[in-house]
């Protein structure tokens, strides 16, 4: 396969993903029987309103979120409000948009989850591969501590993490993600007061990102020490610091599509933790949405996070055409 | 995934330098007795059974109910209620053995659930080929690429507005995880079923008149066994971290217990950051102790099946050593007495 | 030692089995390559030509132990034992340098992630340390057109050449640096029957330009080895049962095995035509255990009282040696072939 067809290949592919999730994301919510703004309108409704007042605020309700029109215009609705980042109202925060209470939350999640993504990769890595190569005392020590790590659920470890280190120890403050009095902005002091409410989630989740890849680049590794390459190398005399090196190389390139594959289930994961540090991101957003029946808030949160993890995938893929040489120098007709 | 084709090839050729010992044919022990059992997997095995006991067993000898109101919010730990109680006033062991029970069940359904979609849309694929290969590996990937927790909101956020008690318990959420999960063991048994597919006991099987089911089952199936026992224990695993996900974010069963739904109160009623420790340790130690052991029986069983990941225990390795050592010594005395003769 | 490039004496090789009980696959095994000659060495899979060849290319690698063994060749002797602490190290000096390996499987021989030309530089600098990527460059095309290879193949990946060629390429590989001996390893046993020809052509003129000094060729094919070798041996269950001139021992096999080795090959001369193809009764021992006395024994048609109880010794005629009783009482003359008339 050519470096061109691989490519087309990954994005037609890529493509009818994100329509087949867009879809999904569209319909599955409005499966749900009755209608939204009925819910929204009997809480209202607790308030205690009268049944006039309520008739009305349940049709402006109505108007407001298309849901008088046909199923294919609020579809046609949907999607070029989506497009143009406008996701609509908040039922909770009525009338704040949700785009601008995601605006608020997505920083948080990003700072949480790409170095604890990107970092985990390149430690667990590098572990996996030096825990292969050595093997005895240090593999048994590297396989099994990360093999706990690998295992424990991510909100497992968040929780005793907070427990022990925030809690009982107090070195870290207890949940949040600055501290009071403080409010986000671009400031010295706000980013060295946010920085230690960082630590202990991004720690959490770096920990067992580190230990998933290990536990995978270490069975690849020792896969690869016994291929006839690494005893044809052995045979010419070259030595063990090249023959590791040939040994990444090849072990790499299974690891980065197993990073394509992971970054759906890491950001699951990380969802989770911001819940459990109380961590202002998209997961605690969503978690709020969810329990106040914030269809919108909820809608645009999955949607989100679905083109974000389809976005990382398809970039993750494309890099590894680039990477391979397998596809990237592949000719026709020498094969 | 590859190690299990990686580890045949080897078999196979390093398979006659080393011949089996005689008395292994001769003795005609059944073939799982050749597999070597590393303790790692009786612990891991022990691991699981305990926390079955605890889970369906416990409840019979322990003598306070999950829905009885014994206390009140997070009362201490006590010789009478071991693990204190928990915000609702109830017991937290008998809280923590009926969660246990009902999260293992759910794991259970839906991963056995998730297994025989997985399956069957793999060997589909795999064996028959063509473009019901292209269609059902198609289908895979797309759903593969979904982040697979996306859905599952989604699909729980509907079924929480139903009025179906079935679909808001247990059941029903082990049902939305079920058909949600199975697409990574659909597109690693499609790898081993087309490379099964290729072998010469199919090409002996269809001469001698097998329909496609029948081959499928007798023939196909029974090479990925061991494949299928390791997925289906991975998927018990990602099935009950699934269920308590959902149950952290609110979208547990109702009026139930779960690991996820105890998790959820305690969190919901700050039991971590007022210091009740009894409320939130034991499911999530239960949880970490469930996934753990599922996932290193998996690792365990991986190596009992490709022994190539296999390394030699090291109090092993040091006396074998030191007897070829012993011998090599000897050998070189022999030697060097010979050419002194010759 | 005129006349002889490399003479190993008593190589033992043995592998660690899971047991903990290690097998010997190379028994105390001595053999000679006479300068400018190509040794063959053939035998039944299993037989521990492979394991000599690795012991001889000083790659074993546990589980395969070296346990004694010492290799004269040239002006150096090499302790072949792999058990010493730093070994390794010091055998890597020789390793591609001194002896060189043609390794089996050359289709995966090179890192797929690997341009040949980096290997090149590597196999190099490996073992002068500040070569110039130049100068590794300028020696591997010099080599390439003297063989009349294409030179575009150092910027390629292994993976874009075909079979054949991928061979070619890992034989000069094997033999930049003029290694005095190399260790051919089943090199044709995957390829075609022109790529086959192509590599023996490109060997034999290898030799005649005098790249290496002597071959050590390991094969069961042995049409191939009688067209190519000067010398054969023979191994049965890690030992040398003959050794002599290629020629003579074809047409004279003073051996039973090697007898009934040769007669389960086919033949395409005249009177081979009428004959059943035989092949040997019975099975390669287990290596762990072997019989006494002479290892061939519990196979052989010429089997005697001394054969069970005492090992042969090697018996030389002229330059032709051979370690069996039969052979001690019929001096010179060719073990009756058994033939079938049809």
């Amino acid at each position: 396969m050519g470096l061109k067809r691989y490519l087309a290949n990954k994005t037609l592919w890529y493509l009818g993903a994100l329509a087949v999730a867009v879809v999904l994301n569209f319909l599955l919510p409005r499966l749900i029987p009755g209608n939204p703004v009925d819910v929204l309108v009997s809480k209202l409704g607790q308030g205690g309103m009268s049944s006039e007042a309520q008739k009305q605020t349940y049709e402006a309700f109505l108007r407001e979120f298309g849901l008088d029109k046909s199923l294919w215009d609020q579809f046609v609705l949907y999607i070029t409000g989506a497009l143009h980042g406008n996701f609509g109202a908040s039922f909770s925060f009525y009338p704040t948009p949700v785009s601008s209470l995601i605006e608020q939350s997505v920083p948080y999640t990003l700072a949480l989850q790409l170095p604890a993504i990107i970092l985990g990769w390149i430690i667990g890595n590098v572990l996996g591969a030096v825990a292969a190569y050595k093997g005895g005392s240090w593999d048994k020590s590297v396989f099994t501590t990360s093999l706990v790590f690998s295992s424990i659920p991510y909100y497992c470890l968040s929780i005793v993490l907070l427990f022990v280190f925030a809690v009982t120890l107090g070195w870290f403050p207890v949940g949040g993600a600055y501290s009071l009095g403080m409010s986000p902005e671009w400031s010295w002091d706000f980013f060295s007061d946010a920085l230690t409410y960082w630590w202990l989630p991004f720690i959490s989740l770096l920990l067992i990102n580190i230990g998933g890849q290990a536990v995978g680049m270490r069975s690849m590794a020792i896969y690869e020490l016994g291929s006839d390459y690494v005893n044809y190398s052995r045979s010419l005399g070259i030595g063990d610091g090249k023959m590791t090196r040939y040994i990444f190389n090849n072990a790499m390139l299974p690891q980065i599509t197993g990073l394509a594959l992971s970054i759906g289930t890491m950001v699951g994961g990380a969802l989770i933790t911001e819940l459990v540090f109380n961590y202002p991101g998209m997961g605690s957003l969503l978690f709020g949405a969810i329990s106040s029946s914030d269809y919108p808030v909820v809608q645009a949160v999955t949607l989100i996070i679905t083109v974000a993890v389809l976005v990382a995938n398809y970039l993750v893929e494309i890099l590894y055409g680039f990477i391979d040489p397998r596809i990237r120098a592949a000719k026709s007709g020498e094969k | 995934m590859t190690n299990i084709q990686s580890s045949a090839v080897v078999a196979e050729t390093e398979g006659p330098l080393v011949p089996p010992e005689p008395g292994a044919a001769t003795k005609a022990r059944p073939a799982w007795r050749s597999l070597n059992f590393g303790p790692r997997l009786w612990v891991s095995a022990g691991l699981i059974l305990l926390i079955t006991l605890l889970a369906f067993v416990g409840p019979l000898f322990y003598p306070y109910a999950p829905d009885q109101k014994v206390g009140s919010l997070y009362d201490s730990p006590s010789a009478e209620h071991i693990l204190g109680t928990e915000n609702f006033g109830y017991d937290t062991l008998a809280v923590l053995m009926s969660s246990t029970r009902n999260s293992l069940i759910n794991g259970l359904l839906a991963g056995t659930l998730a297994v025989f979609i997985g399956v069957t849309i793999g060997i589909l694929a795999g064996y028959v080929g063509g473009w019901l290969e292209e269609l059902l590996m198609g289908f895979t990937n797309i759903v593969l690429a979904i982040p697979s927790i996306v859905i599952l909101i989604l699909i729980s956020i509907s079924l929480q507005s139903t009025d179906i008690p079935f679909l808001k318990g247990i059941v029903g959420l082990a049902l939305v995880i079920g058909i949600t999960s199975w697409p990574w063991t659909a597109r690693a048994v499609r790898a081993q079923a087309s490379s099964v597919g290729t072998r010469e006991h199919i090409d002996v099987a269809k001469l001698s008149g097998a329909r496609t089911p029948g081959i499928l089952l007798f023939d196909v199936l029974p090479y990925l066994a061991s494949y299928v026992v390791m997925a289906w224990v991975l998927q018990l695993a990602s099935a009950i971290l699934a269920e308590s996900t959902l149950s952290m974010l609110g979208l547990g069963p109702s009026g139930t217990n779960s690991l996820g739904m105890q998790l959820h109160w305690a969190l919901a009623f700050q039991a971590v950051a007022t210091g009740a420790w009894w409320a939130f340790l034991p499911p999530t130690i239960v949880l970490t102790l469930i996934s753990f052991g599922l996932l290193y029986l998996q690792s365990s069983l991986d190596e009992v099946f490709n022994p190539r990941l296999r390394r030699g225990k090291k109090k092993n390795l040091a006396a074998a050593a030191a007897r070829r050592a012993e011998n090599a010594r000897k050998l070189a005395e022999q030697n060097e007495r010979e050419e002194v003769t010759a | 030692m005129s006349g002889v490039l490399m003479r190993a004496t008593n190589v033992t090789a043995v592998y660690a089995a899971d047991s903990g009980k290690d097998v010997p696959a190379v028994d105390n095994v001595t053999l000679e390559v006479p300068d400018g000659q190509i040794l063959g060495l053939a035998g039944e899979s299993g037989c521990g030509k492979s394991t000599l060849g690795n012991a001889l290319a000083m790659i074993a690698n546990p589980p395969l132990y070296v346990v004694a063994g010492k290799m004269e060749i040239g002006e150096e002797t090499i302790d072949l034992s792999t058990l010493a602490k730093g070994a390794n190290e010091v055998h890597r000096g020789y390793r591609g340098a001194t002896v060189s390996l043609l390794p089996q499987g050359a289709m995966n021989a090179v890192s797929p992630t690997l341009r040949i030309r980096n290997l090149v530089v590597d196999v190099m600098r490996a073992h002068k340390r500040d070569t110039t990527k130049e100068e590794a460059l300028d020696r591997a095309t010099d080599r390439l057109k003297m063989l009349e290879m294409p030179t575009r193949v150092l910027d390629q990946y292994a993976h874009q050449l075909s079979g054949g060629m991928k061979q070619r390429m890992v034989t000069v590989v094997s033999t930049l640096l003029n290694p005095q001996l190399l260790i051919a390893d089943e090199p044709t046993s995957a390829l075609d029957v022109s790529s086959q020809k192509a590599l023996i052509e490109m060997l034999l003129a290898m030799v005649e330009k005098k790249i290496m000094r002597g071959v050590i060729f390991i094969t069961h094919d042995l049409p191939v080895l009688s067209m190519v070798t000067d010398r054969l041996a023979i191994m049965y269950a890690g030992k040398i049962v003959e050794n002599g001139p290629t020629e003579e021992l074809v047409n004279n096999a003073r051996h039973p095995y090697t007898s009934a080795l040769l007669s389960s090959v086919l033949d395409p001369t005249e009177e081979t035509r009428t004959k059943h193809v035989l092949g040997i009764p019975g099975s390669p021992p287990n290596l762990g255990n072997p019989p006494s006395g002479c290892r061939f024994h519990p196979r052989c048609k010429f089997a005697m009282d001394e054969c069970s109880a005492t090992e042969p010794s090697f018996l030389y005629e002229r330059d032709h040696a051979v370690a069996c009783w039969w052979a001690n009482k019929h001096a010179f003359e060719t073990v009756p072939m058994e033939v079938n008339q049809a």
